[in-house]
Formats: structure tokens, C-alpha cells, sequence
């Protein structure tokens, strides 16, 4: 049950708020609800057993038993993490927006509210067609985010940042349906969605190296496009910068924190293990851009003269580890992955609070308007500093940890690659601290000095939202294993096993699939 | 001696849906005349007539449980899962026309009465069409249905552009049903019978041997693509759409599709696609669904007037329909085919008598066309109906958990099933070019500052209606399994 829960509470929440609040305290009690859902959240750590590998908390009923779809909800250690990620930044993404959303705010908790049910259903739901209702159904929301709430540019952004997306995963659709029947096929016509049964298949997806037009390449590149669209990876990332320039902070973080793991969450659910000789096989073309994707971000982070952007290109860049790291596939890589995903949405998600703060008093996000601010806002600046250290990866804050940890795994793939994005390293450091530098040292200016007597330093209450992501950045920079122990079966079941890879779920039968098993022993 | 030309109780039974829409049609009129040819009130004819409705509706209910087929009127008829199930969607549809044309400044008013009355008796026809074994039955059901609704469109307040509807609508529809026509006279002449049960026997042999079958089937094909608008024979359908009263195109958009296209599966099963000869027109129909996806859906995006937008929407929908049709027809494993297509129509049903529906509201003069302009900041003059609008386009644009993403489904599922796999990567194109267009309304409503003419009004029934269409579409998305399994179990029924 508390699967279920953690996934719909927020949309129940949604229909109180919509029933009780009014436009005034709409916040106040969207922030309740949100604390709520993240405490709520905190029980699986009641129930979830960090040694094992296999599914956890597993709900399975039937939905649309006639086409083998089930409302199967499962956590393992892939998704457990991510699970509390996204109930952990939606509050504070809430908090970033307390002043800064001051137009239709009933509106808006109940969007945030409903983002976070469908945010939440993407990573438990373990059928395939329950994953894409989730996936799908998490751009309506984020589209009336950014479309009603964003900045001056933000109609096209938020058409572009949907159709984009959906044009991915309707050949995820495609591929869902193709694997569906396949699976039906090898296993006397009973028909099955579940992204466990899709595990079962291996062998069954013919295969034939170098060649496009094989079942399981374009299967695996079907899913690929709509996770690599998603995450994004290099050439498909240019909805990514206009997305987040125009979207409202709270967007912004909740986009960067949670949506871009979807893609990632999805090579790893679905891309690598159910096409284990294809991932393998093209594993290159994804080294090729996500190294290309380091440089290429970084590169042009370097340029940008407004700060939005330049966090928008590092995540370019930085969600390239994540797919190096993924492609390694060996534990390191894969864990680092893992651990680079919760990095980035703690790190940049704080990045986009801090930048949304700033933009709140200032009005403007151009760096060349800024200098001097560290002497005007010193807390201010030791936050800024602390989570830009974060991510550029110095040791002792998390992103360290997970950088270090994909280098690792790549090496042992492949040196070249693993080579070519360590200058990622270097080149996300100099635009880091080049843009820290302009910002808040020299002499004040611009509008700093102009702005300066309404008092440009941190409020309590954006003191209260930063000190849990500053925490959580050293704890899981000095003490990543109370982190990785959790995922740690997980990944190692994924690595081992590539090629038969499976998935156990606790033997919780669907009513059809009861029916179906008890006439089998007949 | 001769023998006693008899019709059994049971075919009567079979029809009953029929009679009653058709005394339904009847007792308003026949008011009227008695009232010396005075307007009766309004609501008390809306109410007779719905009577007739409801009891057909009643009773296609009842029958439904029935599904083995049953030909009645020597062979003439049959009644199987299908015939009950469009017979129940027509009747709803029909329904909900009455109801929306009551409140409509085009349609209420005078002459409503025979509005009423032609409106009960197109659907007469379109249950015929659904029904019919028999070609030259469907011929006449067709044109009676057909013939209504010219005059439905003419009947309208509007003065100019709803006579030019009709006016196009009857010749290229005449013009339609005698090609239709002709080539039936070839499916006569070539199999000895129009009874599609019949000349499914012969169509294997047929197809071999005499290539004047081939002529039969292209020209019976162009009259079933002209009424569902298939392109390249889409041509009237967006002025039409456009200058019939608003819920005379709901009614249209949706009725004639769900019987036409009964029509035409049943035609489809003719097997034609299957044998070795005629089967080259497979790539042919393949690319009639391919055109009618992407002329529709690339011509809705230039579109400013919203009615139009919907009108080459439904074409474009047509073109997803289409896809399941041919899966239908590829055999043996069809029956992901049937269910498709049933679904589809169902689901789009649902979804456009919706979105007209909320037209009709932004209506307040016969002559009120609204443009994509004029819905600007909707979302603060009357959420609710932008919320429904909203829902009902991202349903067309098959975003989940709503019907019309389950109905896309299928119809890919469909598709892949029968290894139709470029007809299903060019249905998930043009559902990413459909997404264009209808989240286009959708920024209008919530995401634009400036402010529209558009001002939903107290039309009560039609915004009950809409709003019965809005939780269907999403509820019946989040609860399709006993909808699919109606569905499915209608389907399995044909022949």
C-alpha cells in the first residue's frame, strides 16, 4: 500500500487544496501536503531492505488484464533513491517560489501537486504501459508550469519542450507494444506488460551485430531516443537551455532535479537490461555523445552571459557523466550514474534556487550586471559557493563521489573515452568559478549598488530550504555509502546478470494471473 | 400454390431501436400540423422526440447481450455485437445533437420541430447503414442519412455559409453515392449478389480470375473514403464542418463515421486485401490512411478558425481509423483489427462530441464562428470550460491516462500485430504533428495575457452534456478495461 500512497497522496492533496484553500493559503497548504508526502516518503525506510536486489513494497493488481496491463508498483535500489529525491525537492522547489509565483497560485500548488503524483508513479510503476501513462502525463503539468508561469519567451519554450519530448516516447509507445507481443508470442499468447516479464526475454530479441535493421536494435533505439530526448543527450538537448530560461524557479528546479532522471532512470530500467547485445553492441554511440555532451556543455556554459542558461548548459553537461557512466555498465560506472543523478538534482536543483533568489531582487540574470555581491551578501555568497563546489566535483561534496566513481567505471571501459570527459572536469570548473568570480567579487556594481539598500541577503525562510541541501551535499559527499548501500544489490544484480538479467518481485499475483496460474496446474 | 411471404417476429424485435427514433420523429410533427403549423414550445418537442431516443437507446441496450449474428429481412439486415453497438453509440450521439441544437441559436427556434424530425431520421438511416448485408441496403441507408443532413445544414439560421455547405455537401455527395452505386452494379454483375455474406464467398475466385472485380471494389472503396473523408476525397469536409450549425457538425464529425465505418469493416471483411490479385491494393489503402493522417493533420495547423481546425482533425483521425481497418482486413488474426477500429470510433466519438460541444457554448448568434483568437484568457473568464476544452484536445492528441490515448494504442497495436509497421511509425509522426495544433487552443486559453471576445454562456443541457463527455473521456481512460471488453466482445461477433 505505501507505494500507492506515496504516488497518489499528492493528487488527493491536490483536490483538497482545490476544495479548501483559498488563493491566499493555497501555499501555505500545499506546503503542509508536500512535507507530508515527503514524510510519508520516509517510511519505506521502514520497510525497504538495502541487501536485496530484487523489487521491494511490490503492489500487484490488475488494471486492464485484457491487454496484460497491471498496476504493478515496486521500489528497488535503481529507483529508491530517485523515489526520495522527488518528494524532497518538490517542497523546497515550492519554497523558491513563495514570493516569486504571485499570479493564479491555486493554480499553480495544484500543478506542482499533481507533478509530483506523476512524478513519483514514473519511477515505481513497473509495468510498462503504467510507466508511460506516468511518463506522459508528467508533461502536462510541466507544461502548464512553464506556459503560465515562465518568462516572456515562454509559449515557445514550453510547445517546444512538449512536442519534443512526446515525439521520443511515442516510438517508446511503439517499442512498448512491439515487446508486448513479443512477449505474448514466446509465451502461448498470454499477453503481458509488465517490465519484469520484459526481463524474461533475453534471447528472444533476435539480434545481429552492426546491422540497423534487427529487432532488438531498433527496439533498443526506440526506447533510447525517447529516454536520450529526456535526459537530454547531446543533439537532442536544445529544448533543454529554452525550457529552463523561461520556466518559473520552481520549475527549473523540479525540471533539472527530477524530470531529466527520467531518461536516465529509463536507459537504466529499460534500455539496458531488456536489450542487453544491442546496449552493449552501441554502447559507443552513446559514449560518443554523452563525452561530446561534456565538452559541448561546458563549452558553451562558458559563453553564456545569463546565469539560468549557463546552469542549464552545465546540466548538459553534467547529465553526459550520467550517460557515460550508465554505458560503462560496470558497477562503478553504473553506481556513480546512480549517485551523479542525485548529485544534480541537489546541486543544480539548489543552483536554480539560489539563482532564482537572486533574480527575485535584482531582476535581472545577466552576469555582466553583477560584481561585489560577496561583501552586500555574504551568506548568500557562502551558499553559492558551497553548492558550486558541489558541482564541479571538489572533493568532500558529493558530486566528487559520483564523478570520481563514472571516471572509474568508464576507464575500465574505455580509456579514451573516460579520458576525453575528464576535461569536462577542468573546463566545468573554470565557467563554474569564472561566473562565481563576476558575480561576487571586485567591486560592487550594476545592479548590486543599485539594489543594494532593499537588502540583498538571504531570508530565514530561504535560509530553512538551503540548509537541508547544503547537508545533503557534504553527508553525501563524506559519507556516500549511507547512500550507495541502499542501491548497491540493485546494481550489482544488473551487472552480473547482463545478458539474463532479471528482476524477482515477491510472489504477488495479479487476480487474472492467479486464475491463469491455478488452470496452468490443471 | 404460394407461399406466404412471412417476416419473423424477431426481425421486427431486431429493428425496434429503429421504429421507435422513427415514431420519435413523428410525434413532434405530427403535433405541430395538428397545432395548425404553429411552433410548439421548444422544450416539449425536444422532450417527445428524446423519448424516442431514449426508448431506442433502451432497447439497442437490451439487445446487446446478443451477439451471435442474426440476418433478418432475408439476409437484408444483421444483427451482431457491432449493429447493437453503433446502433447504441448513434442513438447517443443523437441524443446529444438534440440537446446541444436545442440551446443553438442556428438550429432553435422556428422549424425546430423539423429539424427534430430530420435529425431522428438521419439517424434512422445511419442504423440502417450499420446493419446492412446488403450493398444496395447500405446504398439507400446512406443516401437517406445523406439526404437529412443536407438538409439539416440547410435548415440552419445562418444564412451564407451553411447554404454553401449543403449546397457542396449534396453535389459531391451525389456524386459519391453514384460512383458508390456503380460499383455495386459491378459487384452484381460480377458475384451474382450485393450480399456482403455472399459475395464473401466468391471473392477469393473473383479476385483471381476477372479483373473487373478489382474495378468493383476501387470504386465501391472511393464511395466509402468520400463519406468518412479519406483523403484525397476529404475535400468538403472542412467547409462543411465549418458552415453546419455547430451541432449538426458534432453530429456529423461523429455519426456518420461510426456507421460508415461499421460499413466499411464489414466491407473489408470481403477479404479482398488477402488475395494474391486484389491484394495490390493494400499499399493503395495504406497510403490513403498515410495521406489522410498527414494532409489532415498539416492542414489543421494552418487553420484559424477553430471548427475547421476540428473538421481536418477528424480527417486526420480518419486516417488512425483507417490504419485499424486494414489490420481489420489482413485476416485471420483480425481481431485486434475490429476491436481497433470500434474502439477508435468510440473513443473519438466521445471526444469530439465533446469539443463541439464546447463550441456550441462560445455560440451566442448563428453567426458566431469562433477563431483561435477569440478564446484568449479563457481560462479566467470560465475555467471550467477551459478545463474541458483542454481535456478533450489533449484526448484527441492521445495523451494518457485519457480514451484517446487507449484508442491510439490499440489501433498501434493493431497494426503491429498484422506487421504493419511503417503504417504504425507514421501514425506516431502524426500524432506528434496532432500535438502541435491541439496544445495550441490550449496556450491561447491558459498562457496568453491578452484577453478574447469569448465568453462561455448558460447554455445548461449542453454544458451538462459536455461535461457527461468530459468524465467519460477520462474516466473511461482510467477504467477502460470493461469498455474494451464490451468492445471486444461486439467485435468478436463479425462475421
Amino acid at each position: 500500500m505505501l507505494l500507492s500512497i506515496i504516488t497518489f497522496l499528492p493528487a488527493v492533496f491536490a483536490l483538497v487544496v482545490w476544495g479548501v484553500a483559498s488563493e491566499k493559503t493555497a501555499k501555505k497548504w500545499t506546503l503542509a501536503f508536500t512535507i507530508v508526502e515527503f514524510i510519508a516518503s520516509l517510511l519505506m525506510f521502514a520497510h525497504f531492505k538495502p541487501g536485496v536486489a530484487g523489487l521491494q513494497l511490490v503492489e500487484h493488481r490488475s488494471w486492464i488484464p485484457a491487454i496484460g496491463v497491471d498496476y504493478f508498483l515496486g521500489v528497488d535500489g535503481l529507483s529508491f533513491w530517485l523515489i526520495l529525491l522527488t518528494t524532497l525537492l518538490t517542497p523546497l522547489a515550492l519554497v523558491g517560489a513563495w514570493t516569486s509565483v504571485n499570479k493564479r497560485e491555486k493554480t499553480f500548488c495544484l500543478t506542482v501537486l499533481f507533478l509530483e503524483s506523476t512524478m513519483v508513479g514514473t519511477f515505481v510503476a513497473m509495468n510498462s504501459i503504467l510507466f508511460y501513462c506516468f511518463f506522459e502525463a508528467s508533461l502536462v503539468p510541466m507544461y502548464f508550469m512553464i506556459g503560465i508561469w515562465g518568462g516572456p519567451r515562454r509559449i515557445y519554450a514550453t510547445v517546444k519542450f512538449f512536442i519534443y519530448t512526446m515525439a521520443g516516447s511515442i516510438f517508446m509507445l511503439l517499442g512498448i507494444i512491439a515487446l508486448m507481443l513479443i512477449y505474448a508470442k514466446t509465451h502461448d499468447g498470454q499477453i503481458s506488460a509488465n517490465i519484469t516479464d520484459f526481463y524474461k526475454l533475453h534471447g528472444q530479441l533476435p539480434f545481429v551485430a552492426g546491422t540497423f535493421l534487427n529487432t532488438q536494435t531498433l527496439l533498443f533505439f526506440a526506447f533510447s531516443l525517447a529516454f536520450a530526448i529526456k535526459v537530454p543527450v547531446f543533439p537532442f538537448h536544445t529544448w533543454l537551455p529554452d525550457a529552463h530560461v523561461e520556466a518559473p524557479t520552481p520549475g527549473s528546479v523540479i525540471l533539472a532535479g527530477v524530470l531529466l532522471k527520467m531518461g536516465t532512470y529509463g536507459f537504466l530500467r529499460f534500455s539496458i537490461p531488456i536489450f542487453p547485445e544491442a546496449a552493449e553492441h552501441w554502447a559507443w554511440v552513446f559514449f560518443l555523445i554523452g563525452a561530446f555532451g561534456i565538452i559541448y556543455g561546458a563549452l558553451v556554459a562558458m559563453v553564456q552571459p545569463d546565469m539560468k542558461k549557463l546552469v542549464a548548459y552545465s546540466s548538459v553537461s553534467h547529465m553526459g557523466y550520467v550517460m557515460i557512466g550508465l554505458f560503462a555498465m560496470n558497477p562503478q560506472g553504473i553506481m556513480g550514474a546512480l549517485y551523479q543523478m542525485l548529485n544534480h538534482g541537489v546541486s543544480t536543483g539548489a543552483l536554480f534556487l539560489l539563482v532564482g533568489m537572486i533574480y527575485e531582487r535584482t531582476h535581472s540574470r545577466e552576469i555582466k550586471d553583477y560584481g561585489g555581491l560577496a561583501s552586500i551578501a555574504p551568506l548568500f555568497t557562502i551558499a553559492f559557493l558551497i553548492v558550486t563546489m558541489s558541482s564541479i566535483a571538489v572533493p568532500m561534496t558529493n558530486g566528487f563521489v559520483g564523478e570520481f566513481l563514472i571516471l572509474l567505471g568508464t576507464f575500465e571501459a574505455n580509456r579514451f573515452v573516460a579520458a576525453f570527459s575528464v576535461l569536462g572536469v577542468i573546463l566545468g570548473a573554470s565557467y563554474m568559478l569564472w561566473m562565481v568570480k563576476k558575480i561576487f567579487f571586485g567591486k560592487p556594481k550594476g545592479v548590486v549598488v543599485e539594489k543594494h539598500e532593499h537588502g540583498l541577503d538571504l531570508l530565514p525562510r530561504e535560509i530553512a530550504i538551503l540548509v537541508p541541501l547544503v547537508i545533503l551535499i557534504f553527508w553525501m559527499g563524506l559519507f556516500p555509502n549511507t547512500f550507495l548501500r541502499y542501491s548497491e544489490a540493485s546494481v550489482e544484480n544488473l551487472v552480473q546478470h547482463h545478458g539474463q538479467y532479471e528482476v524477482q518481485a515477491p510472489k504477488v499475483l495479479a487476480p487474472h494471473l492467479r486464475v491463469a496460474a491455478r488452470e496452468g496446474v490443471r | 400454390m404460394t407461399t406466404a411471404f412471412q417476416i419473423p417476429i424477431e426481425d421486427y424485435i431486431c429493428i425496434s431501436p429503429l421504429i421507435f427514433l422513427f415514431i420519435g420523429s413523428l410525434i413532434p410533427l405530427t403535433l405541430k400540423v395538428l397545432r395548425g403549423n404553429r411552433e410548439p414550445n421548444p422544450s416539449v418537442t425536444l422532450c417527445l422526440a428524446l423519448l424516442g431516443v431514449v426508448a431506442a437507446l433502451a432497447v439497442s441496450c437490451s439487445l446487446f447481450p446478443k451477439m451471435t449474428p442474426y440476418y433478418a429481412f432475408s439476409n437484408a439486415l444483421v444483427f451482431d455485437g457491432i449493429s447493437v453497438l453503433s446502433a447504441i453509440l448513434v442513438c447517443i450521439v443523437t441524443a446529444v445533437a438534440a440537446v446541444t441544437a436545442r440551446e443553438n441559436g442556428a438550429t432553435t427556434g422556428p422549424q425546430f420541430t423539423e429539424f427534430l424530425f430530420l435529425l431522428l431520421n438521419s439517424a434512422v438511416g445511419m442504423l440502417l447503414v450499420a446493419w446492412s448485408n446488403d450493398l444496395i441496403v447500405t446504398f439507400i441507408a446512406i443516401e437517406i442519412m445523406s439526404l437529412c443532413l443536407y438538409l439539416l445544414i440547410a435548415l440552419s439560421h445562418e444564412e451564407l455559409l451553411s447554404k454553401e455547405a449543403a449546397f457542396k455537401y449534396f453535389v459531391l455527395g451525389s456524386f459519391a453515392s453514384a460512383v458508390f452505386l456503380y460499383g455495386i452494379a459491378f459487384v452484381y454483375g460480377l458475384a451474382g449478389s450485393t450480399y456482403i455474406n455472399i459475395v464473401a464467398q466468391y471473392t477469393a475466385t473473383l479476385a483471381h480470375q476477372n479483373s473487373l472485380f478489382l474495378v468493383a471494389l476501387v470504386l465501391t472503396l472511393i464511395g466509402f473514403c468520400f463519406k468518412v473523408a479519406i483523403v484525397p476525397f476529404h475535400a468538403w469536409a472542412p467547409d462543411v464542418y465549418e458552415g453546419a450549425p455547430t451541432p449538426v457538425t458534432g453530429f456529423m464529425a461523429t455519426g456518420v463515421k461510426i456507421v460508415v465505418f461499421v460499413a466499411f469493416l464489414r466491407f473489408i471483411h470481403l477479404d479482398f486485401l488477402l488475395s494474391d490479385k486484389s491484394g495490390h491494393l493494400l499499399p493503395v489503402v495504406e497510403w490513403l490512411a498515410v495521406l489522410t493522417m498527414t494532409v489532415g493533420n498539416i492542414a489543421a495547423i494552418m487553420q484559424s478558425s477553430l471548427k475547421r481546425m476540428l473538421a481536418y482533425s477528424s480527417v486526420a483521425h480518419s486516417g488512425y481509423v483507417m490504419i485499424g481497418l486494414i489490420a481489420a482486413g489482413l485476416g485471420e488474426h483480425a481481431r485486434g483489427g475490429n476491436e481497433a477500429v470500434m474502439y477508435y470510433v468510440l473513443a473519438y466519438t466521445i471526444m469530439t462530441l465533446g469539443a463541439f460541444g464546447i463550441l456550441t457554448l462560445f455560440e451566442k448568434s448563428e453567426k458566431d464562428i469562433s477563431q483561435i483568437d477569440d478564446i484568449r484568457g479563457l481560462s479566467r473568464r470560465n475555467p471550467w470550460a477551459a478545463v474541458m476544452l483542454a481535456v478533450f484536445l489533449m484526448s484527441l492528441a492521445g495523451i494518457p491516462p485519457t480514451i484517446g490515448f487507449f484508442a491510439k494504442f490499440f489501433v498501434f497495436k493493431a497494426a503491429i500485430t498484422q506487421g504493419l509497421y511503417w503504417l504504425a511509425v507514421w501514425g506516431a509522426i502524426n500524432a506528434v504533428i496532432a500535438a502541435y495544433y491541439y496544445l495550441r487552443p490550449i496556450v491561447y486559453m491558459f498562457m496568453r495575457d491578452e484577453d478574447g471576445v469569448v465568453v462561455a454562456d448558460r447554455y445548461n443541457l449542453t454544458w451538462v452534456v459536455t461535461a457527461i463527455m468530459a468524465l467519460l473521456t477520462v474516466g473511461l481512460g482510467i477504467a477502460t478495461q470493461p469498455l474494451y471488453e464490451a468492445v471486444k466482445l461486439a467485435a468478436r461477433s463479425l462475421l
